[in-house]
């Protein structure tokens, strides 16, 4: 009876995560070759961290697009893709969670050329990851 | 009886109504740090599985435990785990909720009036940003709201009828939730990153009818919570933001029917759902429809 008890417990207990259709790993958005791009720089790593790649801004559409090219940075819990007006976290856009999607749209509130850093920020425990400063193409 | 009837009826027409209930992540069981019916033992076990219904397609599995102790007749403490499973459009997710330990007074009865008060914390298992592949998943799909919360309570005992008030003080904020509407693929749910929410206030009246051989208690009762103000959230752009609508008034309706199966264990199916509802939930405590059962045993 003991055990049956336990192993009911352990069952109701059981920690799990299932995706669902709003959690489905998407297909991986692409910048048509021909766009135009008009922001680029290479991201530094801050301390040890190790971070490769670029941060490049192309205009598609009308529509600003930011593209982590060649890009691979040390996991962390909760890291944040920024679009940002300095090399620290202070006045910046959320472009939303780094995952494994290279694009991210900005919204077509937020005029681009004010802004001159793209940032990897782990929001959860407030740490910066890597910085890109923007030279304009 | 007709009117037990009529509560149920009550209830379940109720349930159809697109509102806002309650969590049980907290100040809604909250009266039960207040009984004080099992004289006879020291230490009680409960057990419970509770099914609800949220926001949009949530619906939840809510199981917990929970210990007392009785010290000597004015004296006990009670501790509880919760453990949460949401499933919905942003598919599933399990984890443990908060650890709560409340500590509750009685005093003598008098003129057939008793008083008792209960204070204690409620201590979040997580940071309230459980995600799924790497998606943060708003609150309603969250185990915990990651908040340390105070409680602080009274109930009155008098003949059948028990009345309790409490506050629920969120003390510290641990909460990190990331989740943004724009990003999230659906208008369901408002974004709520880095959340911070506002106190609770929370008045209940609960009438207990026994049948004579009291195998058998119903207690029918009406929950007031009103939220003290406003939520607020960082929005994409780092500045907080107020959540025009998430404070105000709820009115849940909620009957309990207890079953004694000895001297030492009960059976409690509990059913509630909200009557009145704030404009918007976006601490996730949206339930529509709530039916637990518990189980007790007193050693």
């Amino acid at each position: 009876m003991k055990k049956l008890l336990l192993l009911t417990v352990i069952i109701l207990f059981a920690s799990c995560q299932e995706e669902g259709i709003l959690t489905k790993e998407r297909e991986k958005v692409v910048v048509n070759p021909a766009t135009e791009l008009k922001y680029y720089g290479s991201f530094r790593p801050t301390s040890g961290i190790s971070v490769t790649g670029e941060a490049k801004i192309y205009l598609e559409n009308g529509q600003y697009k930011v593209v982590l090219d060649n890009f691979s940075i040390s996991s962390g819990p909760d890291l944040k893709v920024y679009l940002s007006k300095a090399e620290t976290p202070t006045d910046f856009v959320n472009l939303g969670n780094l995952t494994s999607q290279t694009v991210y749209q900005v919204p077509t509130t937020v005029s681009v050329s004010d802004y001159s850093h793209v940032l990897i920020h782990c929001q959860q425990y407030n740490h910066l990851f890597a910085i890109a400063a923007l030279t304009s193409n | 009886m007709k009117n037990i009837l009529l509560v149920i009826a009550i209830l379940l027409l109720a349930n159809k109504m697109n509102a806002q209930g309650c969590s049980d992540a907290g100040i809604c069981s909250i009266n039960h740090g207040f009984q004080t019916d099992e004289k006879h033992h020291k230490n009680k076990l409960e057990f419970a599985a509770i099914y609800s219904l949220g926001e949009a397609d949530v619906a939840y599995f809510s199981p917990y435990i929970s210990y007392s102790k009785r010290f000597n007749d004015r004296f006990s403490f009670t501790s509880k785990i919760t453990f949460s499973t949401a499933t919905g459009s942003f598919g599933t997710r399990s984890q443990f909720g908060d650890a709560f330990l409340i500590g509750n007074y009685t005093f003598k009865e008098k003129s057939k009036k008793q008083w008792s008060v209960l204070t204690g914390f409620k201590f979040p298992f997580t940071a309230s940003n459980l995600k799924i592949n790497g998606y943060s998943l708003p609150l309603d799909y969250q185990s915990s709201l990651g908040t340390i919360d105070l409680f602080l309570g009274t109930n009155l005992n008098y003949k059948k009828w028990d009345f309790n008030a409490a506050l629920q003080l969120p003390v510290i904020n641990l909460n990190k939730n990331s989740y943004f509407k724009e990003y999230g693929g659906t208008d369901d749910f408002p974004s709520t990153n880095l959340f911070e929410r506002k106190p609770d206030a929370l008045v209940r009246a609960t009438y207990s009818i026994k049948t004579p051989n009291k195998k058998f208690t119903f207690k029918p009762n009406v929950l007031l919570i009103y939220h003290l103000g406003e939520d607020s959230f960082e929005n994409i752009f780092g500045q907080r933001e107020s959540i025009n609508g998430s404070d105000g008034l709820t009115i849940n309706g909620n009957l309990i029917s207890s079953y004694s199966v000895s001297k030492q264990s009960s059976l409690e199916l509990s059913l509630a759902t909200p009557f009145v509802v704030r404009d918007i939930r976006p601490d996730g405590l949206t339930r529509s429809f709530v039916l637990g059962l518990q189980y007790q045993y007193s050693f």
